[in-house]
């Protein structure tokens, strides 16, 4: 039942020292840290059975780039939040959720945020293959579409 | 004289080969809506072939982006002469609706010239065949 | 088929681990165009034991490009993420940001959403059914089936003005209302679409071309691999689960409108046909359950172009499976993230899973069958590591070669 399950994360998050914050009926934010990321999904798969991971979005904090994890469990939608510092690696849930390869690759390409464990952490997903590495990721705030576009030849070239 | 034939087999019987650069398939399935009985391209002779070195004409659909920049100049080059372009869609005019994103181009004549425009985001199947035609008469 | 055969899918089946380990990153999120090497798929012989692809081909940068324009203008830019199932990415753009908002829709609004939405979902199955028609080597019943398709476009088009990209949505509403009078004919073309389903549907029970390329064919998958994977749609609901957005977590009119969800256990490609042309009939059922029964009053509320501070995540059941869209506001007149998820990307690790093991003569069929959108196997290069031997094919030689591996005394080849 969707009541117990709310319950249930709420116990666990006690035990990892994590948040809980019930953003409204159906859909609930979980604030956990980087080092208790692994081990509170684990409950959450291998214990409570929420299997179903929806996707995994990135946002860009500022200083820090903020990592979502989507679950849907029943009439609930549970968002794990974990924040990694802009240089640093998270950790990778591809072995506890193998549905999870592509959305890291994802969130790798669009911010630059490595995942450890990723067995496919160096390849790119979306980007072109002419990316320059030294373009910084483009849904970082302090990219700019016009530059990007500049540096992958995309803008029209001067008529003769 | 023979030219004048091969002219005429070419107008009667246009091969096209389309490719979709980066577009969101609204304008694909209008395309191949029109090959359906309702619309049926065919009874003009045209026909969708297989691979670019047997077409006439090249159908671009979506605008392209930085990956598909590459394989549709290649494209373009497999294309026997002579050779046309038909661009569908706002997408493949202008941008269409992702002008200003970061990956994609402004259009496709910035790649590879282009013959005739058939506007619309997609264009209806009716629209498509009267492009096709019109630039057919065109050529003759 | 031979025991080799089995043999061969009892090893590669669920191993996720295997996947993991030894493979490259693979899938289109979105249909791609006709370029060398877009899927590699390598070979012992006659069996598939990898397979290769390249995605990035549609990748336009929405998700940028929505932080720097205005809430209203996103709607009809994510519609044109997907041309055939656009009307349910605009929707669920749509609910997650009115949800930040205290509006609330209309029912008369939610009721014709339901209605689009499930005309949508209609003329993507007909699609579908056509496509696999065509990859099997039977080109009539992808005439058949498109001409059938025209009916549903007809409707649409006349409710909403466009067959393709309706741009019927807007904030806590719909754009236009449904046409006067227009009722009678819609559940009597219903029931026209109810009858058409079930002709085909008989049709691949029975008609020995479809029979061959598609009973059994991709037939080892678990329900455990499925949940592993995190697939979703019909292709968590062909192996038995019961997965589907409208009966878990309903949206728009879904909870007042009788639903019944339809799912299969053969876990094959023909239980993804059956089910596909069931789910045509119940939407039919849906739609004339929704317009005789259609509530009176505004189809729209005005709402201010600023949206309040917080987020909101919504889901959708498209034609292909679950949409998802996350929405983060910091009050402004522009959105501060969207992320949205398509359901192919959600399917491609399964679609690895079910490859392996298959011949090379049923991957037209088996890519089709998990209906990416249209045209991912436009070029395809092979590799096989038995007699090393390397080529190039394009989408429709490899769909001659299945046809000839299948029927090799047929003359027509049509």
């Amino acid at each position: 039942m969707s009541e117990n399950i709310l319950e249930q994360i709420g116990k666990i998050a006690n035990e990892t020292n994590s948040k809980v914050v019930t953003l409204r009926k159906g859909e609930t934010v979980i604030e956990v840290e980087k080092d208790n990321l692994r081990n509170f999904i684990t409950h959450l798969v291998q214990d409570l059975k929420v299997r179903n991971l929806t996707t995994i979005t990135g946002l860009d904090l500022g200083q820090e780039i903020g990592i979502m994890y989507h679950f849907s469990y029943e009439r609930e939608t549970i968002h794990v939040r974990t924040k990694v510092a802009k240089t640093s690696a998270a950790p990778s849930i591809v072995k506890i959720i193998p549905g999870a390869i592509l959305y890291e690759m994802e969130v790798h390409d669009m911010f630059g945020t490595g995942f450890e464990g990723n067995p496919w952490n160096d390849k790119k997903l979306l980007l072109p293959d002419n990316w320059p590495s030294d373009l910084p990721p483009p849904l970082l705030k302090s990219s700019k579409p016009a530059e990007i576009r500049k540096r992958l030849h995309l803008e029209a070239e001067p008529k003769k | 004289m023979l030219e004048q034939l091969a002219k005429w087999a070419r107008t009667r019987s246009p091969w096209v080969f389309h490719i979709n650069a980066s577009s969101c398939n609204g304008c694909d399935i209008e395309l191949v809506a029109s090959l359906t009985p309702r619309y049926d391209i065919e009874r003009f002779g045209a026909v969708l072939v297989p691979s670019p070195r047997h077409a006439d004409v090249l159908i671009v659909t979506g605008t392209v982006n930085a990956q598909t920049k590459e394989p549709l100049k290649r494209v373009y080059s497999q294309l026997p002469e002579p050779k046309h372009v038909i661009a569908i869609g706002a997408c493949a005019a202008t941008g269409g609706v992702f002008k200003g994103c970061y990956n994609v181009g402004q259009g496709i004549q910035d790649v590879i010239p282009v013959d005739m425009f058939i506007p619309g985001c997609p264009p209806r199947p009716e629209a498509i065949m009267y492009g096709v035609l019109k630039l057919l008469g065109e050529v003759e | 088929m031979s025991t080799d055969v089995d043999k061969r899918r009892e090893e590669s089946a669920g191993l996720m681990e295997y996947s993991a380990e030894n493979l490259v990153p693979f899938g289109p999120i979105h249909p791609s165009l006709k370029e060398p090497e877009y899927f590699k798929i390598i070979l012992e012989g006659e069996r598939i034991v990898d397979v290769i692809p390249r995605i990035g081909y549609v990748h336009r940068g929405l998700e940028k490009a929505a932080e720097m324009r205005p809430w209203v203008q996103n709607m009809y830019m994510f519609e044109r993420t997907c041309g055939i199932c656009s009307f349910v990415h605009s929707l669920c753009y749509g609910q997650a940001v009115e949800g930040l908002t205290i509006f609330q829709v209309p029912k008369r609004a939610e009721y014709i959403r339901l209605i689009i939405c499930e005309m949508e979902r209609i003329h993507s199955h007909l699609l579908w059914v056509g496509l696999m028609g065509h990859w099997a080597g039977f080109d009539t019943l992808f005439m058949w089936v498109w001409q059938d398709r025209e009916v549903v476009l007809d409707l649409v088009e006349a409710i909403s003005g466009n067959r393709v990209h309706k741009s019927m949505n807007a904030f806590c509403g719909v754009r236009r209302d449904m046409p006067e009078g227009m009722e009678k004919h819609i559940v009597e073309r219903m029931k026209f679409m109810t009858d058409r389903a079930r002709y085909y549907r008989e049709i691949i029970d029975t008609e020995e071309t479809m029979l061959e390329r598609t009973q059994k064919v991709g037939a080892h998958v678990t329900q455990d691999t499925v949940e592993k994977l995190c697939a979703v749609g019909p292709m968590a609901r062909y192996v038995g689960l019961r997965q589907d957005v409208r009966l878990n977590n309903p949206y728009a009119a879904y909870g007042e409108v009788p639903f019944e969800i339809v799912t299969r256990n053969e876990g094959d490609v023909q239980a993804l046909l059956r089910l596909r042309l069931d789910e045509i009939i119940a939407s039919a059922n849906m739609i004339s359950y929704a317009v005789e029964n259609l509530p009176d009053g505004p189809i729209k509320v005005k709402i201010p172009p600023v949206i309040p501070a917080g987020e909101h995540s919504s889901r959708c059941e498209a034609p292909r499976g679950e949409i998802f869209y996350y929405v983060k506001s910091t009050g402004g007149r522009t959105p501060d993230r969207v992320k949205s998820r398509q359901p192919t990307l959600a399917n491609l690790p399964l679609a690895l899973e079910i490859l392996k093991g298959q011949t090379l003569a049923d991957v037209p069929v088996v890519l089709t069958a998990i209906d990416p959108c249209f045209g991912c196997m436009d070029r395809m290069s092979f590799l096989d590591t038995e007699k090393n031997k390397q080529w190039t094919w394009s989408g429709e030689q490899l769909r001659q070669y299945g046809i000839n591996y299948y029927f090799p005394d047929r003359k027509d080849k049509a």
